[in-house]
């Protein structure tokens, strides 16, 4: 046997300043672990122990760790990995933290799941000194070889990391199967999807990998090929059981294609072998509601609220969702209740408003007329001072009062601005025209979608004809036009700086054009974060700035 | 899966109360794990300390160590059987380091086979790598070590090496080889229980599954018993695609 090999390996790990958390409700683990680290040749002194979750966030809001090993099975409270999504929402782990997931089997999460609240490596119990050590030595190779990558995707500089990714691909073995992943989702990001389509169907040439294989539906999905994603992810979902994300995007390709039964029953199965995901139970409770299922709506939006308390995942739509379920099934003073809940944890006027719409729409599911009528007036009264700006979300919810209080008129006007600013939204415009169907006026609003959809889809197109033509002083005009009429719509933000950046690659830039196209740009953004055409054309206007 | 496939014979009672002796059978299982991962953690605790080696009890207590190991690996196997039956194992194939993946085996024996003087072979290309689930496929190496250390006379050879397209991994030995029985029994993929001979046919019958659960390109991995090799024994050839 070749020692030596082994000892190689990890002789260049220095524990002696190395600062360690171990986090284990039994007792024995942790004295367990604290001797192989000691073993190891950490400091008995800056190794510190934590017995649950909250213990631990505590300790790790005093000590920045170098080393954390956590147990995935806590007992009662947190577990694991919420400790871990916790720590990462409030900044307190950075990418120097080695986060060491132990468990003693085998959990579904260690498969799938969504990358940022990902620990750095999952270990089986027993744990010795000897697999502890080569892992980190493992995790330190592989951190050093994605520094420069991961620091190049912090600052946006997609292009930058692809390169790196490409040049490392020729020599680093070790890593070649994460740069390659690595590399696809760089593509998938900046939205060059043929590009990331051809790699990813090298790679399944000769290898049946499911994250390939869902790379590859993701792109289907983009292109709205419901039918062939379907295909593949049912194929992926069956040969690979496990694979979460192959279950998630299925239940996805359902919901676009409309059949929401059969989205349900994956959801289902997934959250079966996965109980644990906030996002997860979330969806299956929107699911569940939309069939009608108010039972199983309500338990998947219970479940969802409880795992996202403290964590990075907590949205305020597994409130609204189980207040609507509750409110539909008769219990009006449970769905109050949560809703009270939400303005105490997501405290903006926005949010004050919606909650405010739901609570009048659940005063009308158990007959108060008096009090339904009385916060339609109420909001009436705050969008007429012009005071609040609800998202799109919000502005549904209220026309959805407006209408059974007979402030019909004012349900309309909110639903057009919807319908102007989001025309491609194809889920969105579905919940405008069910919205018109239940105030029985299904016929006119579909028209009205119909007509509106188009007018838009002509303004926001209009720069980018001129543009093409040539006329580029026409074209920023046009499309500041069409932003005066719709200042929410994504592709009127994105085309005015588009057109606005052509025109200073004509003309030359000056500090006020870059501002409105940067600012334009952050508008589109908030609406929607991460989109291909905001990363390329931010990284293009940065250009100007730093060429400047 | 073993304990379900006979239910259905069953009425529709003693269905019920042996599905729930199952899920008892996989929380037990579960809980012994966390127990034996202690009593693991002690008893590498005790041996690595310096006097380990001077106590009387020295012998016996490797032999407890090695022990408990083989109770976790089959507590391990029997969950991960468990899991695959319900559908609900994380099967994780990843590109694996073969050099690093043997050493590593390698490494959980060391103190093992000195004791026994068990002389212990790796050959394997540092530029061999595939992809596999590493769990899975260090549960079967085990198995199959274990087995080696049993009946070889003193020597062992674990060779990695890539073959028509598959990995192929042979643990080989030089003792007398497999019996004639369980070479036909290897064929047919079935192997019973033999209390007498202390198998319980578990280690076999989780290797040719796991091997199975390795699919590409609509090829499948394969378990095959030989006798012969480099040391004229046994030999476990696992192949995957």
């Amino acid at each position: 046997m070749n020692t030596s090999e082994f000892n190689a390996l990890t002789a260049d790990m220095d524990f002696s300043d190395t600062t360690a958390l171990i986090i284990d409700d039994y007792q024995e683990m942790r004295s367990i672990f604290r001797d192989i680290l000691r073993s190891c040749g950490a400091d008995v002194k800056k190794i510190s122990m934590a017995a649950s979750g909250s213990e631990a966030i505590s300790l790790i809001k005093k000590t920045q760790f170098d080393i954390v090993l956590c147990d995935l099975d806590l007992g009662s409270g947190k577990n694991g990995q919420q400790v871990l999504e916790e720590a990462k929402h409030l900044s307190l782990v950075g990418s120097s933290c080695l986060w060491i997931m132990i468990s003693a089997e085998k959990s579904p999460e260690a498969v799938t799941g969504a990358a940022e609240y990902q620990p750095d490596a999952y270990l089986l119990k027993p744990v010795t000194e000897m697999n502890l050590r080569l892992r980190l030595a493992k995790i330190w190779g592989k951190k050093k070889a994605f520094a420069e990558i991961h620091q190049a995707m912090m600052q946006l500089d997609y292009p930058k990391a692809m390169s790196l990714c490409d040049q490392r691909l020729t020599s680093d073995k070790a890593n070649a199967a994460d740069l390659l992943r690595t590399k696809c989702n760089l593509l998938l990001i900046t939205g060059e999807y043929d590009r990331a389509k051809k790699v990813l169907e090298k790679i399944l040439v000769e290898r049946d990998l499911p994250w390939a294989k869902a790379a590859l539906a993701k792109i289907l999905l983009k292109k709205n090929d419901f039918v062939a994603a379907k295909t593949l992810l049912e194929e992926t979902a069956e040969t690979n059981p496990a694979f979460l994300e192959a279950h998630d995007l299925l239940a996805l390709a359902l919901q676009a294609m409309g059949d929401l039964e059969a989205a349900n029953s994956v959801l289902e199965r997934a959250v079966k072998l996965s109980p644990n995901s906030v996002l997860r139970q979330k969806n299956l409770g929107a699911v569940a509601m939309k069939i009608g299922k108010l039972e199983s709506a309500e338990r998947a939006f219970r479940k969802s609220i409880s795992l996202g308390e403290d964590s990075v995942l907590k949205t305020a739509d597994a409130y609204f969702g189980l207040a609507k379920a509750c409110g539909a099934s008769k219990k009006p003073d449970e769905a109050i209740k949560v809703l009270g809940q939400l303005n105490k944890s997501f405290a903006t006027d926005e949010m004050r408003l919606k909650v405010l719409a739901v609570e009048g729409m659940i005063y009308h599911q158990s007959d108060n007329a008096e009090k339904t009528k009385q916060i339609a007036t109420e909001i009436i009264q705050l969008i007429d001072q012009d005071a609040i700006h609800p998202d799109s979300d919000g502005s549904l919810e209220i026309a959805r009062l407006l209408m059974v209080t007979d402030d019909k008129d004012k349900a309309i006007k909110l639903l057009q601005r919807e319908i102007k600013n989001n025309p491609e939204n194809a889920a969105l415009l579905q919940d405008v025209a069910e919205i018109f169907d239940q105030a029985g006026m299904g016929e006119e609003g579909s028209k009205l979608i119909e007509t509106l959809r188009q007018e838009a889809m002509l303004i926001m197109n209009r720069g980018v004809l001129l543009v093409s033509k040539g006329q580029y002083q026409e074209a920023v005009n046009a499309m500041r036009d069409a932003y005066a009429a719709m200042p929410a719509n994504m592709r009127v933000l994105l085309n005015l700086a588009y057109v606005i950046i052509t025109y200073i690659q004509k003309n030359g830039p000056t500090p006020e054009l870059i501002q409105e196209a940067r600012s334009s740009l952050l508008a589109a953004n908030e609406l929607s974060p991460g989109d291909p055409r905001f990363i390329r054309l931010m990284a293009s206007l940065n250009e100007f700035s730093a060429s400047k | 899966m073993i304990w379900t496939s006979d239910l259905k014979e069953n009425s529709a009672d003693s269905i019920h109360s042996v599905a729930n002796m199952t899920n008892f059978l996989a929380s037990s299982v579960h809980d012994m794990k966390n127990s034996v991962s202690m009593l693991i953690g002690g008893l590498e605790k005790a041996l690595a300390s310096t006097e380990a080696t001077q106590l009387s009890t020295h012998a016996e207590l490797m032999q407890m160590n090695h022990e408990a190991k083989r109770i976790n690996n089959n507590l391990i196997q029997l969950l991960t059987l468990y899991k695959l039956g319900q559908k609900i194992y994380p099967f994780d194939p990843q590109s694996i380091c073969l050099n690093d993946f043997l050493h590593v085996m390698v490494a959980q024996y060391r103190e093992l086979l000195k004791f026994r003087a068990i002389n212990l072979e790796v050959r394997v290309n540092p530029e061999l790598y595939w992809y596999f689930d590493e769990d899975l496929i260090s549960g079967v190496i085990g198995n199959a070590l274990n087995n080696a250390m049993r009946y070889t006379r003193d020597r062992i050879h674990i060779i990695a090496e890539e073959n028509e397209g598959k990995l192929v991994l042979r643990i080989e030995d030089n003792g007398n080889g497999y019996s004639s029985q369980m070479l036909q029994e290897s064929e047919d993929c079935v192997r019973g229980v033999d209390f007498q001979g202390g198998s319980t046919g578990l280690g076999f019958y989780f290797s040719a599954m796991v091997a199975r659960m390795h699919h590409n390109q609509g090829c499948l991995g394969e378990l095959k018993l030989e006798n012969g090799g480099s040391l004229s024994g046994a030999c476990f050839v696992l192949r995957l695609p």
